[in-house]
């Protein structure tokens, strides 16, 4: 677009004039141009400059025949009217040049005729300024009727410009360019109605001149504004220049087209520019697709093809930056329906990109053409050779030649020859190479942004072509490079040939071996089109150096590699080949999962087995494929392992016979290996892993050709992935191995195995263990073959229902404490001296231990006692691994092998100690707090005031195992042993007492409280136990519990009931039945009582009564009873309540109880049997 | 006249192209062919635009490019059949004829057991009902 001239790109101006009083021409000048449209002022100084508004007078003779016109347009008739031919011309003049001086005013006069006469023939207006320094004064009447006159114009044609106020100056300066606006529509309009005038009569004598005619019309419009005449002119033009290319004879054929095509480009920008400035898109794209398509086939004779193409792809290059500049956007009101009958435009012809990428195919289409021309133009050039001193004629699009002879220059028309030659010298300057790059870069980059990735890359695969044209050979491969992935990837085999094929020539320009035969295996391993069997493969201009795909070509390809890789030159430009002796070396390939080249060898390698033990065989199955079409023979085949002594090499028959000299690895096995198109070579090895751990198959080596060393990743039957391109070609696939199972679920990798432990750790539980106790696990270590280096015993504690820790989170917090602690290991064999070394590594924290195992030979065995210490009743894992290596070299001890034993011992209390206090035999205390609430110290016992209380403690064996009880005794603390007497009654007589599983052992304690307290803490129980078994053991072995035991109250009873009566009764016999009561208090105590009958006794005696006890004495209630019954018999009950307390008083029914014996019993006892405490029972 | 007829496949990979014509322009036809796939992507990848046209398989013409004209049709199995053509005019119900008896002999093709759903179609009489249908193409006789 920027090679168009200014004129013709922006929008046409109306042109006015003005001459003399060049001081005030900037600030009218600056007036016009701010006006609504913009006027341009051609400003002339003086009247002596006028003469350049002058027409150039042509002789022409008025009678002579109308003279065909010589072209159509001319090229400067545009610039001309927008800049030499004024639609007004104003003769400015200051008010005292007309006035006062008659000399000045004859100058003035003559100055004014001098500018009518130049302006006459024209239609150019004429317009008279008087400058006036003031508004008013200096200038009569008389001077501007008289200055009116002699320019015959009108009086509004004649403007006084007041110089001095500045309110008048721009209101005269207004009314100026007002008139100037107004005499400019006028001229334009009238310029343009007298050329329609000529078209509409059809008044003309040539085509030529119509579209002339059509042309000036337009520009008219243009320049009133008039958008709609102008579009409906040009395009009335184009018309007309469309049908002229068959008629036209005045040129020769060549030539004619080529002014035809200068003349459209021209209408066609007009237009385009109109379009697109007002908005209309739509018109716009579709005006195009008009020219285009009315112009695409009009390409003239071979020869000059260029032109046509290079004239072509401008039309696309310009319209692109149209819409580029006018920044365009869908409109809304466009049916989203794109491409349909509702709208049938398309998306792409809004976006500058797709102009931009055609006028690169069309300008690499006049490369072709050009190459052409000039291929078969150097051919017949000779004699004429180059026309001297062509040039562009004053018409669009014709060029003439200069002829000089003497001081006359003639200008001379061209032959077509001479002008194909001269168009083609000038083409022949240009590398257009590098402009069709630029063209498709912006395309590319335009499209990549609009997401068309595919559009992009065939912009991007343009590029490359055009680097590779000029022999930028490593920007092209880069760039080709690029686009495979995307066809490699989508599976368009045909382009991924194309582009394979360039970059395969990229490669042998470049030297680059390796690149060469990694991409001619790939072209030759391509999947092929069915519809592309046949074709042309001349044609390396449409198919790429690569000729079209086919079969053969394929197979020549493969042929082309091997041969090379022999060393055969087979084509005779020897100085493209490789020097293949300057490389002795061979060629690596390497072949990964997201290779291309995973279509010329695929290597699958399974296992027969999922695990295998050390030092044991298995079969590996190592499966090659290829889809190159001729069978590809190999020397070597060499499968590495990640334990390079499984690597083992398989080496072909063939080769192994021809070369039986060269050194054979040993282990290596022959087998003929060649590999043919699309079947699986598969073959089955023994190999024997030697460590324990991973063994997998890393790659497979096929040399080739003894140069080319292809290395294949191994890949996993299971997880191999499909091939991008074959994948989708109709055929049967084969199964890389033989078996279905190893073919769909074979892996690469194998666990191998430890090799068994040959040692045994055993773990010692005696039953369960108490809590308290420091219970003891023997573990010991045997070894039946292995020998222990560096052995290394763990040990670990876990809480046997699950979680892990063997103490909550908030106890872990509070206190140090565990349920569950390991103490401590304790050696047996190892006593002697080595202790300290072996503690030295010994680790044991609370649930966890390490400790090291010493050095053991076969048969050897060693074993420690580990100690545990319950602290609550808990099930726990103990679990012990042993871990060692089997010598002491550094390789070894990366390979640990490690025996694991777990045991679950249960933790267990070994007694439970419940207690009960007892009152006095048949004494009772009256305790107020018992009556008053029942409920609330319910729990709380309560204990009489300095009487005497029976404890009885009681400790059940809740194990399985007998325990002996050592001591069973309370302690209390001193203020306990000041306040409270604790005195045992009976406890344990010997050592110790054994207690057998759930038996119970039975202390009575006496407590006598000296103290009145609500709550009194009377001391601990404290046990010490040993397990019966451990006979001969030390005071260390005994375990001691404590127990807490509960607070009682203590209260000082205000009356005690103490009942008296025989320890027997004899039937029929009478006894005395009293009831002491004591008023331990300072009142007069009143009681009641009552006594109920009984059918087993008479008594004697009140039934009811009351009486009243004085302060600190007793009163004693006797009854006489006759025991009417024999056996245990209930006494009466009697009742005594206290009226001031209101409490009532039972006794218990033991405590009133007897044993009536029928007769006198005989009694062989002792006599202090009946002396003794009645309280004993 | 139509030049070529294209089945692309999920993976926008070609499953049956075939040319018709005399130029050796087949390589070109590729990439034209592949280039339209960007135009279907963007109207089926954009049903803001098109939602009238939610059931409407025809896509209408995808681009013109140098004297070709791309016509695209979306089966519901989203296979994309693509059509060049160098003719300067050609209405939508021509079209839309065309790709319908395709579409046709595409599902006949397919329907073969023999046939592996996703490879490429190598039916021979698949071919030549396609010529068939191509040659009568803007015959008149598309009824």
């Amino acid at each position: 677009m920027e090679d168009y001239p200014e004129e013709l790109r922006t929008p046409p101006l109306s042109l006015v004039s003005i001459v003399g009083c060049p001081e005030l021409h900037p600030a009218i000048s600056a007036a016009l141009s701010s006006r609504q449209p913009p006027m341009n002022l051609l400003a002339l100084p003086d009247f002596s400059k006028a003469s350049i508004l002058a027409r150039t007078a042509k002789a022409r003779d008025p009678l002579a025949p109308p003279q065909a016109p010589a072209g159509i347009l001319k090229k400067d008739w545009l610039l001309k009217h927008r800049t030499r031919v004024p639609a007004a011309v104003a003769a400015m003049f200051r008010a005292d040049q007309v006035s006062g001086d008659p000399a000045q005013w004859l100058q003035a006069c003559s100055d004014l005729e001098n500018l009518k006469s130049v302006i006459q023939g024209r239609n150019t207006k004429l317009v008279v300024i008087l400058v006036q320094s003031q508004a008013g004064g200096e200038l009569s009447e008389d001077v501007t009727v008289a200055l009116r006159k002699r320019a015959e114009i009108d009086s509004k044609h004649l403007v006084v410009l007041v110089e001095r106020d500045e309110m008048e100056w721009t209101k005269s300066l207004n009314k100026l360019t007002t008139v100037f606006a107004e005499l400019c529509t006028t001229y334009y309009k009238d310029e343009g109605r007298r050329v329609k005038a000529r078209i509409e009569k059809r008044n003309f004598s040539s085509v030529e001149l119509s579209i002339r005619y059509c042309f000036k019309v337009a520009v008219y419009a243009e320049f009133r504004r008039d958008w709609p005449e102008a579009l409906k002119f040009y395009e009335e033009g184009i018309r007309v220049l469309r049908e002229m290319i068959g008629t036209s004879t005045r040129l020769p054929p060549t030539q004619r087209l080529v002014e035809v095509k200068a003349v459209a480009e021209q209408f066609h920008f007009k237009i385009s520019t109109i379009l697109l400035h007002g908005g209309k898109v739509v018109g716009a794209i579709t005006w195009f697709r008009k020219h285009i398509r009315s112009y695409e086939r009009v390409v003239g004779s071979p020869e000059v093809a260029f032109l046509h193409w290079e004239w072509f792809s401008r039309q696309f290059l310009v319209f692109g930056e149209l819409i580029e500049t006018t920044s365009t956007t869908v409109p809304d009101t466009l049916s989203p329906r794109f491409g349909t009958a509702d709208n049938a435009l398309t998306e792409w012809e809004f976006q500058p990109a797709y102009y931009y990428q055609l006028a690169a195919n069309y300008l690499r289409e006049k490369r072709y053409a050009l190459e052409f021309s000039s291929s078969s133009v150097s051919l017949t050039k000779g004699v004429n050779g180059l026309p001297e001193s062509v040039m562009p004629s004053v018409y669009v699009g014709q060029y003439v030649r200069l002829f000089e002879q003497g001081d006359t220059v003639a200008v001379l028309p061209l032959s077509d020859t001479e002008y194909t030659s001269y168009a083609l010298s000038e083409a022949e300057r240009f590398q257009d190479s590098y402009e069709i790059i630029a063209l498709f870069r912006k395309a590319y980059e335009s499209f990549r942004s609009l997401g068309a990735t595919r559009m992009a890359s065939a912009c991007s695969g343009g590029m490359a072509i055009e680097y590779y044209a000029a022999g930028d050979f490593s920007n092209a491969k880069q760039l080709f490079d690029g686009v495979a992935g995307l066809y490699r990837q989508e599976g368009w085999a045909t382009l991924l040939w194309e582009n394979l094929g360039y970059l395969r020539e990229c490669a042998r320009k470049l030297k680059s071996l390796k690149d060469f035969i990694s991409y001619s295996l790939e072209m030759a391993a391509l999947p092929l089109f069915s519809g592309s069997g046949q074709g042309n493969s001349e044609n390396k201009r449409k198919n790429g150096p690569a000729g079209s795909p086919t079969i053969s070509s394929r197979e020549l390809i493969q042929q082309e590699v091997i041969n090379i890789l022999e060393g055969k030159h087979a084509s005779e430009n020897t100085d493209d080949e490789f020097d293949l002796h300057l490389m002795e070396e061979s060629t690596h390939l390497d072949i990964d999962q997201i290779s291309p080249l995973r279509i010329v060898f695929l290597a699958s390698v399974a296992f027969h087995d999922q695990s295998v033990k050390p030092d044991s065989p298995m079969l590996v199955s190592v499966s090659l494929q290829s889809h190159l079409p001729c069978p590809v023979m190999i020397d070597k085949l060499e499968v590495q392992f990640n334990q390079s002594d499984c690597n083992f090499v398989i080496v072909s028959a063939q080769e192994d016979c021809s070369a039986s000299n060269s050194h054979v690895h040993d282990g290596a096995v022959q087998t003929p290996l060649t590999l043919f198109t699309d079947k699986w070579m598969r073959l089955t090895h023994e190999v024997k892993p030697g460590q324990s751990g991973k063994l997998e198959c890393l790659a497979v080596k096929a040399t080739i050709s003894k140069r080319l060393v292809v290395c294949c990743q191994a890949e996993s039957p299971v997880s191999m992935g499909e091939f991008s391109l074959w994948k989708f070609e109709d055929q049967v696939e084969a199964l890389p191995m033989k078996d279905n199972v190893l073919a769909f679920s074979g892996q690469k990798l194998i666990q191998v195995e430890e090799p068994d432990a040959q040692v045994d750790l055993v773990l010692d539980c005696p039953g369960p263990a108490l809590v308290g106790e420091l219970f003891t696990v023997p573990v010991t270590i045997l070894s039946k073959g292995h020998t222990v280096h560096s052995g290394e015993l763990k040990i670990n504690l876990v809480d046997a229902k699950g979680g892990g820790l063997l103490m909550s989170p908030r106890e872990a917090e509070e206190s140090e404490s565990h349920h569950v602690e390991l103490l401590g290991v304790s050696d047996v064999t190892t006593e002697n001296g080595s202790k300290e070394e072996v503690d030295s590594i010994r680790k044991i924290q609370h649930s966890f231990g390490v400790v090291s195992v010493p050095t053991l030979y076969a048969g050897d065995s060693w074993s420690c006692k580990l100690e545990i210490k319950w602290h609550q009743a808990m099930s726990v894992m103990f679990y012990v691994s042993l871990g060692y290596s089997l010598d002491s070299t550094e390789e070894a001890a990366l390979h640990r092998l490690n025996v694991h034993r777990s045991l679950q011992i249960e933790g267990k209390i070994p007694m439970i100690v419940s207690q009960q206090f007892l009152r006095p035999f048949r004494r009772e205390p009256l305790l107020l707090s018992r009556i008053r609430s029942s409920s609330d110290d319910d729990k709380k016992s309560s204990l009489a005031f300095n009487e005497s209380n029976m404890l009885i403690l009681s400790a059940r064996n809740c194990t399985e195992v007998p325990l002996r009880l050592h001591t069973m005794t309370i302690v209390s603390n001193d203020d306990g042993k000041q306040l409270c007497s604790v005195q045992q009654i009976s406890g344990i007589s010997n050592e110790y007492a054994v207690i057998a599983p759930s038996e119970e052992y039975k202390g009575i304690f006496s407590v006598n409280p000296h103290t009145i307290s609500p709550s009194f803490f009377l001391g601990e129980i404290c046990l010490s136990w040993s397990r019966d078994s451990s006979i001969g053991e030390s005071q260390d072995s005994r375990v001691i519990m404590k127990e807490r035991l509960p607070e009682v109250h203590i209260e000082e009873p205000p009356l005690v009931v103490t009942m008296e009566c025989p320890p027997y009764a004899i039937l029929g016999i009478p006894f005395t039945f009293h009831v002491k009561i004591y008023n331990s208090t300072s009142l007069l105590q009143e009681i009641k009582y009552s006594l109920v009958d009984s059918q087993n006794f008479v008594f004697s005696g009140a039934h009811n009564h009351a009486a009243s006890i004085l302060p600190k004495t007793e009163h004693i209630v006797s009854h006489k009873l006759v025991p009417l019954g024999s056996g245990s018999q209930q006494l009466p009950r009697i009742t005594i309540t206290s009226v001031r307390y209101s409490a009532a008083l039972t006794p218990s029914a033991s405590a009133a109880t007897v044993f009536v014996y029928p007769s006198e019993p005989k009694f062989n006892l002792e006599k202090g049997y009946s002396s003794t405490d009645p309280c004993v029972s | 006249m139509i030049v070529c007829v294209a089945v692309v496949g999920h993976q926008n990979n070609p499953l049956y192209l075939q040319s018709f014509t005399e130029a050796d322009d087949a390589l070109k036809l590729h990439h034209v062919v592949h280039c339209s796939l960007d135009v279907i992507d963007e109207r089926v990848n954009n049903p803001k635009r098109n939602a009238p046209a939610l059931n409407e398989t025809f896509l209408g013409l995808l681009y013109p490019t140098e004297n070709y004209k791309v016509y695209g049709y979306l089966t519901n199995t989203k296979v994309k059949f693509i059509m060049v053509t160098t003719d300067l005019d050609v209405k939508d119900a021509d079209a839309r004829n065309f790709f319908r008896k395709f579409h046709a002999a595409y599902v006949d093709a397919v329907s073969n057991p023999f046939h592996v759903p996703g490879k490429k179609i190598a039916s021979r009489s698949f071919g030549a009902r396609v010529s068939t249908i191509v040659k009568s193409f803007g015959s008149g006789t598309t009824a």
